[in-house]
């Protein structure tokens, strides 16, 4: 590795370490438990797992049946098809789907932008997400090394339980790498929620951005506060779950190694 | 290894000379102002959400300030409290050659500022136009005394519109409105709080209700959210939600999806009409009253071109400017300057400007003008209103 791409690395890696000591700097007086008192935050913070969770579950689920059918249908012009949306950014996206389902189309009252269900904004991110996953765990089928599944339909197992030994396995770790990226993307992000959301409850990004701008530095600190926590919150998931899975990955990758 | 050094070296240069240069002085007079403006680039920050506003800069004034004196105007569109909250963080880090030079202000965002002292102050002996304004209008922004930190640039009352090929009985207090709404369910909404728009009509209703005790009580009753929550049930999406600015309000408006928008500015829907953006059928409805509203011009503390910002102000104040400011052409906003002070011609040009489909009764409007609460209403409803929106 070069000098250079060390000294750029350090750099990339100093300027949200930076901004995380900025925000640790701005909230060090900060009274924790005014968050949690003001319904706002705590009607924010549902919302927001609610959102995230779901979004993100549904675009890995078929993303990742996506990217097996193309795999195994070898259905080119199916993996072409599902970049597109990759190439609409979130804020155009958001507002195609405003405009699709402001007006009452195409199913009258029960999809709608703007209501408190969030369906539209669900819709808008597995939408914008799906080619995501399918990108990263087409790679993922790619290296797949088959001889796994025929061994294990050799073995007459019933489907689900090929699916379990010989896929399953190798789709942990890009399925958890993808689970974090979109968790943190999607739960702090603004453009989505604030065209397609309602007044109460905001999501967390959102919220955060009203308050931050409402004033000189009225309530700046709160959202300081809760940009803290959450990237810390995002990071320590992140970081356990690789921790609890490490050795069966090690085992994985050392596997298809040899 | 001397790569890195060469690249920190460079990196720290980029931060010092944003540090390093200082921000310039007001010259004492007007004519060296114009002097030392000539050939520059002055940065306009102001609220970018009209069509008719963003042409009235671009495509009249910008030309005329080049023609004139020699200087680019440059305007970036932003939220007034977005801009504000850039310059405190200016004061906050010392940083003294700014990238504003002027800006567009007034309410709680000029009371914020002011606090925080982020204004230059004395514009007004520098500039020789601000003679012709009338002294009322300058006086206070919004019950905040100017003292000079900031300019009046215009003069607006607060009006509804309403589509008059929908809305065949139009209501006459804020009283039938209440009721205009439950007869109508999902037809009529307002902005979110946090809007300046938004913020106001709930003022409105505030003193429909209290009238002027509220100025001297300066604090609103609980029994006022419980009111205004009788409302939601009848707006639009039941009042699940509100529309984020007066901009989205608007695009509902201009789709037929609600029957009535409103905003400071009694003149700001001709233009939308004549384009055909609003509907035909829209008119103006003045209610029991109307909160009048001026705004202003002010210049950051850290301006990097104040002359240029000075000479902007004269010409933004000029009466050939405030005329075509007021025609329905660009914008519609009312004259901050005072009739009585200016050439009789100009006088009556501005008088000749009265007329317009979508224009209230001016009398009507005059008679109804009340004077703006101050901030603490305007926090009060911030906070208070989301009882409301729950």
């Amino acid at each position: 590795m070069s000098r250079g791409s060390v000294g750029l690395s350090v750099i990339v890696l100093l300027l949200p370490l930076a901004g995380l000591a900025f925000l640790a700097g701005e909230t060090a007086s900060f009274e924790w438990t005014s968050l949690w008192r003001d319904a706002a935050w705590r009607a924010s913070l549902a919302v927001t797992l609610y959102v995230t969770l779901v979004s993100t579950t549904i675009s890995l689920l078929i993303g990742t049946w996506l990217a097996r059918t193309v795999r195994i249908r070898e259905a080119v012009w199916l993996s072409a098809l599902l970049k597109l949306p990759m190439f609409v950014p979130h804020v155009a996206g958001a507002y195609l789907f405003l405009l699709l389902f402001s007006g009452g189309f195409p199913f009258y009252g029960l999809v709608e932008a703007n209501e408190r269900h969030h369906f539209v904004v669900i819709l808008t991110y597995v939408w914008k997400e799906v080619p995501f996953v399918f990108l990263m765990m087409l790679g993922t089928y790619g290296q797949l090394n088959r001889g796994y599944l025929d061994m294990a339909k050799t073995l007459q197992l019933t489907r689900f339980e090929q699916f379990k030994v010989a896929e399953w396995p190798f789709l942990l770790k890009p399925l958890l790498d993808s689970f974090w990226i979109l968790v943190a993307f999607i739960s702090f992000a603004y453009e989505v929620p604030a065209l397609l959301g309602v007044t109460f409850p905001e999501l967390l990004g959102v919220l955060a951005y009203e308050r931050l701008t409402t004033g000189l530095f009225l309530n700046a600190n709160e959202s300081y506060a809760v940009a803290l926590v959450w990237t810390l919150l995002i990071s320590v998931g992140a970081f356990v779950s690789y921790l609890v899975t490490a050795k069966r990955r090690r085992r994985i990758e050392k596997g298809v190694r040899r | 290894m001397r790569r890195i050094r060469q690249f920190g070296l460079l990196f720290a240069l980029v931060f010092l000379s944003a540090c390093g240069t200082t921000g310039a002085d007001l010259a004492p007079t007007f004519d060296e102002a114009v002097q030392e403006a000539e050939q520059t680039t002055v940065n306009f920050y102001l609220w970018g959400g009209d069509d008719g506003i963003n042409r009235y800069i671009d495509d009249y004034v910008a030309p005329r300030l080049k023609e004139t004196y020699d200087i680019e105007l440059n305007r970036v569109p932003m939220d007034t409290a977005e801009f504000i909250r850039q310059l405190s963080l200016d004061k906050r880090s010392n940083r003294e050659a700014g990238t504003i030079d002027l800006m567009w202000i007034n309410g709680d965002n000029f009371r914020n500022a002011a606090e925080a002292e982020l204004l230059q102050g004395d514009l007004l002996d520098k500039i020789p136009n601000a003679a012709l304004l009338n002294e009322t209008a300058q006086a206070t922004d919004a019950g905040t005394p100017t003292d000079g930190l900031e300019v009046a640039w215009g003069n607006v009352q607060f009006v509804l519109h309403y589509d008059a090929d929908k809305v065949t009985n139009p209501p006459a207090t804020f009283e039938e409105l209440h009721r205009w709404t439950e007869a109508n369910p999902g037809r009529f909404t307002y902005p979110e709080v946090t809007d300046f728009t938004g913020n106001a009509f709930v003022r409105h209703l505030l003193y429909a209700e209290y009238g002027e005790t509220i100025r001297s009580d300066q604090t609103i009753p609980d029994a006022f959210w419980d009111e205004l929550a009788t409302w939601s049930p009848n707006l639009w999406k039941q009042g699940a939600t509100y529309p984020k600015s007066l901009a989205q309000l608007d695009q509902l408006y201009a789709k037929g999806d609600v029957w009535m928008t409103m905003g400071f500015n009694e003149r700001r829907a001709e233009a939308e009409r004549n384009d055909g953006v609003f509907p035909d059928g829209t008119r103006a409805l003045v209610l029991d009253h109307s909160i009048a509203s001026t705004h202003f011009l002010a210049v950051p503390f850290n301006a990097s071109n104040p002359n240029g910002a000075i000479v902007v102000i004269n010409e933004l104040l000029s009466p050939e400017a405030q005329l075509a400011k007021q025609d329905a052409t660009y914008w519609g906003d009312g004259t901050s300057l005072d009739l009585t002070k200016l050439e009789r011609a100009d006088r009556e040009a501005f008088l000749k400007l009265d007329t317009g489909v979508t224009y209230p009764d001016p009398e009507q409007l005059a008679e109804r003008s009340i004077a703006d609460f101050g901030p603490s209403v305007i926090d009060q409803v911030r906070e208070g209103w989301s009882r409301v929106a729950r």
